[in-house]
């Protein structure tokens, strides 16, 4: 408990000293607990997520770093690894290939790289898996950007 | 070497931690303060110095030979110690190389020169040992606190991090599971392997007990020939010479097992049978319904998997790691593009539609439709069962108390009783045997009717021929055994005893014999064929599946045959009559 808020403080401190360091993502640390946390990444350009902010959850167990924070997105995302209703992400390094070398920083950052990269062959969102497997880039490419203006984007006037 | 070997070795099997302190860094040997211990140890490495006739009073044959830990260590480290001598790598390095290639020493050969960059990438053998960076002060890559340096530590690799912070790592991982064998760095970038030689500088004891324990858990459990007695509390494992004949193996803890399925003997049923059927009683049971309606065994090593959430592509816990597709079960590399891609898993699809996907369904369903059929079999599996632990424990009290007082009381020398030793043991094995084949008789297709009443028949007399030696051995020896004095019937006894149990011996030689063929000699042989319609035309004769079939049994045209002792088998009950007999002492009818 005492190493997991040690190191989480270390982040948060890490985060305010470098917040210009990525514009891609803001990391906030929840006012009164240390263990959840929001961040909101921006959707990586020439992808159909370019322009939308998307919001993710952290909730960082005690054993953290030792085992892996649990993310999910709360805004909605047309993703084959993103699971619509819920928000819950198929990522290796959020199950059995976490390090405790990472840090919610390079989680956000592995999140912007499977949203450039998205993994067909182990769906969470089989709808958006199937159209990429099928080879529709163009179906999956215009239904994830119908959603990211729907959901990720503010809304005009 | 050898004497190092040696001492290294009484160690490992007492005391796990003081094994890998000398045994990893190969040097020195450390004082052997306790005298049992040496003691003790001599003694196996009496044994394993000649280690062809040790084990050898274990095995009835040599297809197979029986480790204890100290052996199960020994071969470990013998393989470890080739791999470092021929690789010229280090005894860590060779471990670990060993480890990833389920111990097996020419593997590791053949892969390794036909490509050391390769595998050496694979495995995380870094060729050049790293330096931690230089400095004064270090920070940690886990805790971003800053050491001094003595306080940081790295593998080959050099990552730095903290003595906390690495004990932590290394105590979650081992918590994890034998997964722990094959930790890697924990830096996201590196693969360098951690081996037992950070474990030892860096874990606490009892996490280093735990990882010894996996470490020569992974050496049986991963290694192709070698398997653990599955027997409740008994640590030997089997080591088995693949592709050399039958399965049947016996533990030096005298438990009896079939090598290939780890399920009690089962001769003469087959794995598969035997699976199935063990599987189906307990699917009788909540437990079982939970597991089968909410988990699917994994398709390589059958542990049963929850799936609790995420996609379909499964992962396997390590130290199997098979990747699957959750619908179909198949190998997750036959998915994808190649396979025409949809999710929906075409495969799923068209082996439903062939009947052949839905196994636990299908299982459920046979369960309600024929409960009673099920019923009846199990009911007789079950009993026979019990039948042989008590028949096991009354042989247990035969040779340890009884044998001694019927000695007394009979006046006979021990030695001349040794045919109810005999009797007991053919009961033993005549009651696993019998058990079995309603397991095989629960599978055999109802529309092969002359299979069927060829085992019916088969089955009923050996049951038949089983319950008259169990009555005999178990009633009437208690007359003797209460009689005051020496009766004069004894030798009579003796000859009725030792009869009835090689005739019951030879019923269940058919009949193993017969299930082992798959019943094919229903067709080939016209005596078998017609013994087997006679006794169906006989009356009543599907209740002889139920085996209570005494005097009802059909006449062999052997039965006139005077076996090789100069017993005659009474045409009518079987009954071994001694040659002087006109008629059967045991149904009165003439010869």
């Amino acid at each position: 408990m005492q190493a997991s808020r040690a190191r989480l403080f270390k982040e948060y401190k890490e985060v305010q000293r470098e917040k210009t360091a990525d514009p891609d993502i803001q990391l906030v640390c929840d006012d009164s607990n240390i263990f959840k946390w929001t961040a909101l990444v921006k959707g990586p350009s020439e992808t159909p997520y370019d322009g939308g902010v998307f919001q993710l959850a952290f909730s960082v167990p005690e054993q953290y770093p030792l085992q892996p924070p649990q993310v999910r997105f709360l805004t909605k995302i047309f993703h084959p690894n993103v699971h619509f209703k819920t928000g819950e992400i198929c990522l290796d390094i959020l199950k059995n290939a976490w390090s405790p070398a990472w840090t919610l920083q390079s989680v956000c950052r592995a999140i912007i790289a499977l949203m450039a990269h998205p993994e067909a062959d182990s769906p969470l969102n089989c709808d958006s898996g199937n159209l990429l497997r099928s080879g529709d880039i163009r179906g999956y490419q215009s239904m994830a950007r119908m959603y990211t203006r729907l959901a990720a984007m503010p809304k005009k006037g | 070497m050898a004497s190092e070997d040696e001492l290294m070795m009484q160690d490992a099997t007492d005391d796990g931690e003081s094994f890998d302190d000398d045994f990893y860094s190969g040097g020195d040997v450390h004082d052997d303060s306790d005298d049992d211990d040496v003691m003790d140890y001599d003694f196996i490495d009496n044994d394993s110095d000649d280690s062809d006739t040790v084990i050898a009073h274990h095995r009835s044959q040599s297809n197979y030979s029986i480790l204890n830990e100290a052996d199960i260590h020994k071969c470990q480290e013998e393989s470890i110690t080739k791999i470092s001598t021929v690789l010229s790598i280090p005894r860590v390095a060779a471990g670990i190389l060993l480890r990833h290639y389920n111990w097996s020493v020419s593997k590791v050969n053949d892969e390794w020169f036909a490509d050391e960059g390769k595998v050496r990438r694979i495995v995380g053998l870094l060729e050049n040992h790293v330096p931690v960076p230089d400095g004064e002060e270090l920070t940690c890559g886990i805790c971003f606190d800053v050491f001094p340096r003595k306080e940081i530590s790295g593998a080959a690799c050099g990552h730095p991090f903290c003595f906390t912070c690495w004990q932590g790592y290394i105590s979650t991982a081992i918590t994890d599971g034998p997964g722990c064998l094959m930790l890697r760095c924990p830096d996201p970038s590196c693969s360098a392997a951690i081996g037992l030689d950070m474990i030892k500088k860096l874990a606490n004891d009892d996490d280093k007990k735990k990882y010894d324990r996996y470490f020569i858990r992974s050496f049986v459990e991963d290694n192709r020939k070698t398997k653990w007695c599955p027997a409740p509390g008994c640590d030997y494992a089997v080591d088995y010479i693949v592709g050399s004949g039958s399965y049947d193996v016996t533990c030096g803890c005298s438990y009896s097992f079939c090598w290939n399925c780890t399920e009690e003997t089962h001769r003469p049923v087959d794995c598969g049978t035997v699976s199935k059927w063990i599987l189906k009683n307990s699917a009788e049971s909540e437990n079982m319904n939970w597991i089968l309606a909410n988990s699917k065994p994994c398709p390589k090593c059958k542990r049963p998997i929850e799936k609790n959430q995420g996609c379909m592509h499964i992962t396997c816990t390590p130290p199997c790691k098979f990747e699957f597709c959750w619908l179909c079960l198949g190998p997750w590399t036959d998915h994808g593009e190649r396979t025409g891609g949809f999710y929906a898993c075409n495969r799923y699809e068209s082996a439903k539609q062939d009947g052949v996907f839905d196994e636990s369904e299908k299982r459920r369903e046979m369960a309600k439709n024929s409960l009673e059929r099920y019923t009846h079999y199990y009911e007789r599996w079950a009993t026979n069962q019990s039948s042989r632990q008590k028949a096991l424990s009354d042989l247990q009290q035969m040779q340890t108390v009884h044998l001694e007082k019927l000695s007394d009381k009979q006046c006979q020398p021990e030695s001349q009783l040794k045919f109810i030793i005999e009797a007991w043991l053919q009961i033993v094995e005549c009651r696993r045997v019998l058990k079995w084949t309603y397991a095989y008789g629960y599978y055999l297709p109802e529309h092969e009717h002359a299979k069927r009443q060829f085992f019916e028949y088969l089955q009923g007399e050996a049951e038949s021929g089983l319950e008259r030696l169990h009555q005999c051995a178990e009633k009437e020896l208690q007359g003797y055994l209460d009689a005051e004095g020496p009766s004069k019937e004894f030798n009579e006894f003796r000859t009725k005893l030792a009869g009835l149990t090689s005739v019951t011996r030879n019923y269940f030689e058919n009949l193993v014999r017969a299930l082992e063929n798959g019943l094919s000699d229903v067709d080939g042989h016209g005596a078998y064929s017609r013994a087997a319609s006679s006794k169906s035309l006989g009356g009543g004769s599907i209740k002889g599946k139920g085996g209570r079939g005494k005097g009802t049994t059909s006449r062999s045209s052997s039965s006139r045959n005077i076996d090789d002792s100069g017993h005659w088998s009474c045409e009518y009950c079987t009954y071994a009559n001694v040659r002087s007999a006109t008629a059967c002492q045991m149904c009165q009818q003439r010869r």
